[in-house]
């Protein structure tokens, strides 16, 4: 081992006197390695953690990745690191996506709503000049589907079209005047089926249900996913003192992400696809085209482009990216399908239109004893991801509250409109605006401040929901008080004239599901990272992690960076091709920097290793003693002890002939056994509270949001920039659903707006000040404590405004998107029913406190202190969901009481109540167990 | 979405525009007038009712003349919100759509905007799914789908927003065309149906507006109801202009738009509340008389019942000015 050697210090910005240095405070005269700037920095000790020596305070202790923050990037706002090639306009979207020689593809779509093909001619069409070749689905008849239990989509219809607007046939033309007028050459004989429209109409048997599902198709009715789930009190639950009940009604939603879908096929010379595809989940893509097109995955290329806004709708392999294939391997040339706004419309896979049946019950210490729930949603004419959103539905609000019982009824129907699928919030939208909305009207009962109520029956960190989720860190209750605070609730609440008003929601959601979509085989990795280093001392990353926008190539950089202390310029991401890219599940689930910089960070400590060996070796330090600071490794106790990272690189690099090293990342084994456990199980959970302040112009019944004050928990903002980001961004998707979004159809079942002149999203105008707050809480299991941030901040501004609409002008509606015309028409109703004539002197609702309020403000205070107690880990008893209600933690809570239940078959006595929509699924029986041979 | 192909034309005069209309329409060829486009364009991607010949307003200078009293059929809606006009035009001029669409938009396309529809703005191919409509039929004789089983009249609503305005101000439309040139009162321009819209004739165009002088008196206000404040097209317009004296108001006029395929001036119901106005409460009676004159149809975003309330609040809102200072 070679003997150490010293550096000259630079010049530090203060001296000491008595001989000794100041930590990390010596400018280096030998240059560093990369970056802008050749030397290296100092290090910033605001950035380093209390625990490693630095500055950095955690309130909530320290982190187990501590070790590796060196104060590179970690918690500075950092502009995105493809934002340059954004706002230059040189990011590649895919449409921007030129190869020598293509052909343009168009689709031939569906102009009935359900029918036949009887029979397709497309003679005309192939013979026309410029027509290269036309394809039906005759070209491919293999099924696909992002679930692997629910594939049901073929890349054009094969024996039925299920909507307006569904594939039939494609062609590719070498000017697109050519494949247009190719469409209109294709023959097709149909023959129409009588179409449903109405959800409710699926529930029941049908002549043609839309799709089949062989043996185990439910009844003959169009019901293609149900789910039931029953835990805890429900019978005490039922009896509880207050309760409210409302029948909520949803429109469907559209992301309204800007890039319209864009796809570039192109079987290259050595025989192998290339498949150019803004996509969220390219490895799904890879999957799917795998097994449309009969060819091993090693042939196939999928290159994601610049995403152009994705939130969900850019997540299911798609049947156009199969077309542009298939006319590429019949044409032999490149082929692009780039889409019109109301194509997008008819692929669609945005929230489903639900009607959501809400009951909260509480109980007379203020406890919420229990939530019944019955979701009917409308999945449209595919699965999509719709087997995971009925469960969503439910389970995703059986948190942040400590509750008595849940019983949960949920369906989804097949109809004959574009296929819903998941959007920002996958699931739990809709019934958490359901259930925050109930606990306002339960809290008006009671008499108490909602705010108080909810601080009052929080769930603990470390502890269990009623249905098994494993709640690690939660920032819940400090959410709660920051928009309290800011927002300044306590003047506010029922205290505004009429016409203003303010209101609280809150919010919950995975950070990343627990089970990936695609378990087989079981032990797969959710994600992975290699890291390569080379001459340059730069560090190449590859990771299959789609970068839609959200900025998961920022922070995946940011990771890399922060163990290594390299600059971001260092850094470079390959994230582009399935080629080149380790397996990543997608960007889908808020999984991405949960899932994979926890990858990277163990792909890049890997790295580290193997560079303070080579530095051991130089400097003769051991590595435990020896410090990464900006691109330079040194002696812990005299950092003018040391090498340049470039040198150390170098040596690795003699020693071992390479220097790469990768990561991976896996859930840890959690939840229940029951069927069903997996849904919303998840490492980590975002927390979130939001405050919305409105005014309400009772004559007309629009509504304007004044301001919002939006407190996030997501654990770490890794890039608090970034994250600010999202929370507005989330804002103003979640006020669009709330005010205006909705995909709306006619009396005959048309989608009249599938443009974005009709589509009402959001304009600059109404679009009120965010506040947004960042709560860290500092997860166990996340990168650096980080959890997501990119579709919890969604949920409570739903019913933060549908309860400030109410503290307004006293009118409930559980009607969204809450449209002039709905307010107006509740008004009027209300005006009718307290025989008034001008809607401006309907009473302004008051608050008047009851002697619950007292308790429970004292309840939320003991909850505090218990909850830093476990946030320190200095109360480390288990809690599960019902210790609140007295049970004890250690043992199973169905042995303490007789009344607590955990099923999810239903009884006949379960589904009693005949006036729950989605629980009437369950009146068929499937066809397997009907002794029937399907 | 691709544009059709056509033939473009650009005169530099009113007199070369009446020739080249002359010439096509005498070889029966069709064509439209296309000034700022924002209209025109959008529905000719769409593929609805394109002609085989487009000719351009945009080059003739005198059509951009822009006085307190003279307005060019090509002075854009930006140039009117920021000109010397009448403040209830520049009012209302610089609500419409949105900042980029007024910057191109023109005062004579706002005034000839066609009639909109949720079964005809749309695709090609969603059209087709319907099996078209009436006013777009692609020569299959379609049924209107708004109110089916009626084969005769058009129900498309106009939503343009200056023409309300410049009605009550008492303005005058100039036109030009192969037979000459004429003028006409701006509320006997718009014709019953939504495809017919005026009383334009084949080769004919609107060369400029004219306002009396005694518009000066007139004060007015322009509310509209739409769900955005940007590019949204208005659901329900009121305008309303009055004539102080020492007593109160000695005229008043109203018009709406945006729930009929014409704009439409109020002179009976106006005269009546004038009759015996005693400020608000007249106002409230009137505003009660309009919504039951003014019956929309159920094709824009908002459905007809709430639009027809909304006249009565939007009239109301509109004649504030005139009782209170």
């Amino acid at each position: 081992m070679s003997k150490g050697y010293r550096q000259a210090p630079g010049k530090g910005e203060k001296k000491r006197t008595d001989g000794k240095r100041i930590a990390g405070k010596q400018h280096f005269g030998v240059p560093g390695s990369g970056g802008s700037n050749p030397f290296s920095n100092l290090q910033d000790i605001d950035r380093i953690p209390a625990s490693q020596g630095g500055q950095l305070k955690q309130p909530r202790g320290p982190h187990v990745h501590d070790p590796h923050i060196t104060g590179q990037t970690i918690g500075k706002p950092t502009p995105l690191v493809d934002s340059r090639w954004k706002v230059t306009g040189q990011a590649e979207y895919g449409d921007d996506i030129r190869l020598p020689n293509e052909l343009f593809g168009k689709i031939l779509r569906s102009p009935h709503h359900y029918a036949r093909i009887i029979s397709i001619d497309t003679s005309a069409a192939e013979s026309l000049p410029g027509v290269k070749a036309v394809a039906t689905g005759m070209d491919s008849v293999n099924r696909f589907g992002v679930l692997p239990v629910t594939k049901d989509e073929h890349a054009m219809a094969q024996e039925k079209v299920r909507h307006v607007g569904d594939l039939v046939a494609c062609v590719a033309a070498d000017s697109e005047e050519a494949a247009i007028e190719a469409l209109s050459l294709i023959k097709v004989e149909y023959e129409v089926l009588e179409a449903i429209h109405d959800m409710e109409d699926g529930l029941l048997d049908s002549k043609d249900p839309i799709h089949d599902r062989g043996k185990y198709h439910i009844g003959d009715s169009n019901v293609q996913k149900r789910v039931f789930q029953q835990f805890g009190h429900t019978d005490a639950m039922r009896k509880a003192k207050f309760q409210s009940k409302s029948d909520w009604s949803f429109a469907g939603l559209h992301h309204g992400f800007t890039e319209p879908h864009a796809v570039v096929a192109h079987w290259d010379p050595n025989g192998r696809l290339q498949l150019y595809t803004p996509q969220q989940v390219p490895h799904y893509v890879h999957r799917a085209l795998s097994s449309v097109l009969d060819i091993p995955m090693h042939q196939i290329n999928v290159i994601r482009t610049f995403v152009g806004g994705g939130f969900g709708g850019k997540s299911d392999p798609f049947p156009h990216e199969m077309c542009a294939a298939i006319l590429s391997r019949k044409s032999g040339r490149p082929v692009r399908i780039n889409f019109d706004r109301e194509e997008v419309y008819w692929i669609n896979r945005g929230r489903h239109p639900s009607r959501i049946q809400m009951e909260v019950f509480a109980d007379e210490e203020g406890r919420i004893a229990g939530i019944e729930t019955d979701a009917l949603i409308d999945g449209g004419g595919f699965a999509s991801f719709g087997h995971v959103t009925t469960y969503y539905n439910g389970v995703l609000h059986t948190s942040p509250y400590e509750i008595g019982g849940f019983h949960y009824t949920g369906a989804r129907v097949w109809t004959n409109k574009p296929a819903s699928g998941a959007m920002r919030g996958h699931g739990a939208v809709n019934s958490r605006c359901a259930v925050e909305v109930a606990i306002d009207e339960v809290c008006e009962e009671m008499g108490v401040d909602p705010m108080t109520f909810r601080l009052a029956n929080l769930l603990p960190p470390h502890s269990r929901t009623i249905t098994g989720f494993r709640i690690t860190s939660t920032g819940m209750r400090e959410c709660l008080d920051e928009v309290r605070k800011q927002s300044g609730w306590d003047d506010k609440f029922r205290k505004l004239p009429f016409g203003r008003g303010i209101g609280v929601g809150c919010g919950f959601f995975i950070s990343g599901s627990g089970l990936p979509i695609h378990w087989d085989p079981e032990n797969f990795p959710h994600a992975a990272v290699h890291l390569q280093c080379d001459m340059d001392g730069g560090v190449t990353v590859h990771t299959g992690a789609a970068d839609i926008g959200q900025g998961s190539d920022t922070a995946v950089a940011q990771a890399v960076s922060e163990v290594l202390a390299l600059p971001l310029d260092m850094i470079r991401i390959r994230s582009k091709e399935s080629d080149t890219a380790p397996v990543d599940l997608g960007s889908y689930s808020s999984r991405v920097t949960f899932m994979n910089c926890n990858a990277a960070i163990r792909a890049a400590i890997e790295m580290r290793e193997k560079v303070l060996k080579a530095a051991w070796e130089i400097t003769g330090y051991h590595p435990d003693s020896l410090v990464l600071g900006d691109r330079r490794i040194y002696y812990k106790r005299d950092p003018a002890i040391g090498i340049s990272w470039l040198e150390a690189v170098h040596k690795a690099q003699a020693d071992t002939g390479s220097l790469i090293s990768s990561g991976a990342y896996r859930t840890p084994p959690m939840g229940g056994v029951h069927k069903g456990a997996a849904a919303g199980l998840a490492p980590a959970y975002s927390f979130s509270a939001y405050v919305a302040e409105v005014e309400v112009d009772p004559e007309t019944g629009f509504v304007r949001i004044i301001k919002a004050w939006a407190a996030h928990d997501c654990g770490k903002a890794l890039n608090p920039l970034a994250v600010e980001g999202q929370i507005i961004g989330s804002c103003h998707m979640g006020m669009g659903q709330v005010l205006s979004e909705e995909m709306r159809y006619g009396r005959t079942g048309h989608l009249l707006n599938p443009d974005l002149l009709d589509y009402k999203i959001m304009s600059v105008h109404e679009m009120p000040e965010v506040v947004p707050i960042i709560v860290e809480s500092n997860d166990p299991e996340g990168p650096f404590g980080a959890k997501e941030a990119g579709e919890g901040p969604l949920l409570p501004i739903l019913p933060a405004v549908v309860n400030a609409i109410y503290d307004a002008i006293g009118v409930r509606i559980n009607e969204l998107p809450v449209s002039p015309d709905r307010l107006h028409s509740r008004i009027e109703k209300k005006c009718r029913k307290m025989k008034i004539d001008d809607p401006m002197d309907l009473p302004n609702p008051i608050f008047e406190p009851k002697p619950l309020q007292e308790k429970l403000s004292k309840r939320a205070d003991e909850h505090t202190e218990r909850d830093l107690q476990r946030d320190l880990l200095k109360d480390r008893s288990a809690y599960v969901n019902g210790v609140l209600f007295g049970f004890d933690p250690d043992l199973p809570l169905s042995e303490q009481s007789e009344g607590w239940r955990e099923s999810v078959t239903p009884t006949p006595e379960d589904l009693a109540d005949d006036s729950k929509r989605a629980a009437r699924a369950w009146n068929h029986v499937e066809r397997r167990h009907r002794g029937e041979n399907a | 979405m691709k544009t059709p192909p056509f033939k473009f034309h650009r005169p530099k005069s009113i007199e070369e525009a009446v020739s080249i209309a002359s010439e096509l329409k005498n070889s029966g060829d069709s064509f439209d007038w296309i000034s700022g486009g924002t209209d025109l364009l959008p529905n000719y991607k769409w593929h609805i009712n394109t002609k085989k010949h487009v000719i351009s307003l945009a080059n003739i200078d005198e059509m951009k003349t822009h006085e307190s009293y003279h307005i060019g059929a090509m002075v854009s809606l930006h140039e009117l919100e920021h000109g010397p006009t009448h403040p209830l035009i520049r009012k209302a001029a610089g609500t419409i759509a949105s900042t980029l669409i007024r910057r191109s938009g023109t005062v004579g396309g706002n005034l000839c905007l066609d009639t909109r529809c949720f079964w005809f703005n749309q695709t090609e191919d969603w059209r087709r799914s319907i099996d078209w409509c009436h006013k777009c039929d692609c020569d299959t004789n379609a049924d209107c789908r708004v109110i089916p089983n009626q084969n005769t009249l058009c129900v498309a609503t106009y939503q343009g927003d200056l023409a309300p305005c410049m009605m009550v101000l008492g303005a005058k439309i100039h036109l030009a065309g192969p037979e000459g040139q004429r003028s006409l009162k701006l509320d006997e321009f718009y014709a019953l149906d939504g495809m017919k819209r005026n009383v334009l004739e084949l080769g004919e165009f609107v060369t400029h507006i004219t306002l009396p002088i005694e518009s000066d008196e007139l004060e007015g206000d322009y509310q509209k109801l739409r769900l955005r404040e940007s590019w949204d097209f208005p659901e329900a317009g009121v305008a309303a202009s009055w004539k102080r004296n020492d007593r109160g108001i000695e005229q008043l006029y109203v018009a709406t738009t945006a729930c009929e395929s014409i704009p439409r001036l109020h002179m009976e119901e106006t005269s009546v509340a004038l009759n015996e106005w005693n400020g608000k409460e007249s106002a409230k009676k009137l505003a009660e008389n309009i919504r039951k004159t003014v019956k929309p149809v159920n094709n824009t975003y908002f459905p007809p019942a709430y639009r027809r309330k909304m006249l009565r609040v939007l009239t109301k809102r509109a004649l504030a000015g005139s009782w209170s200072d």
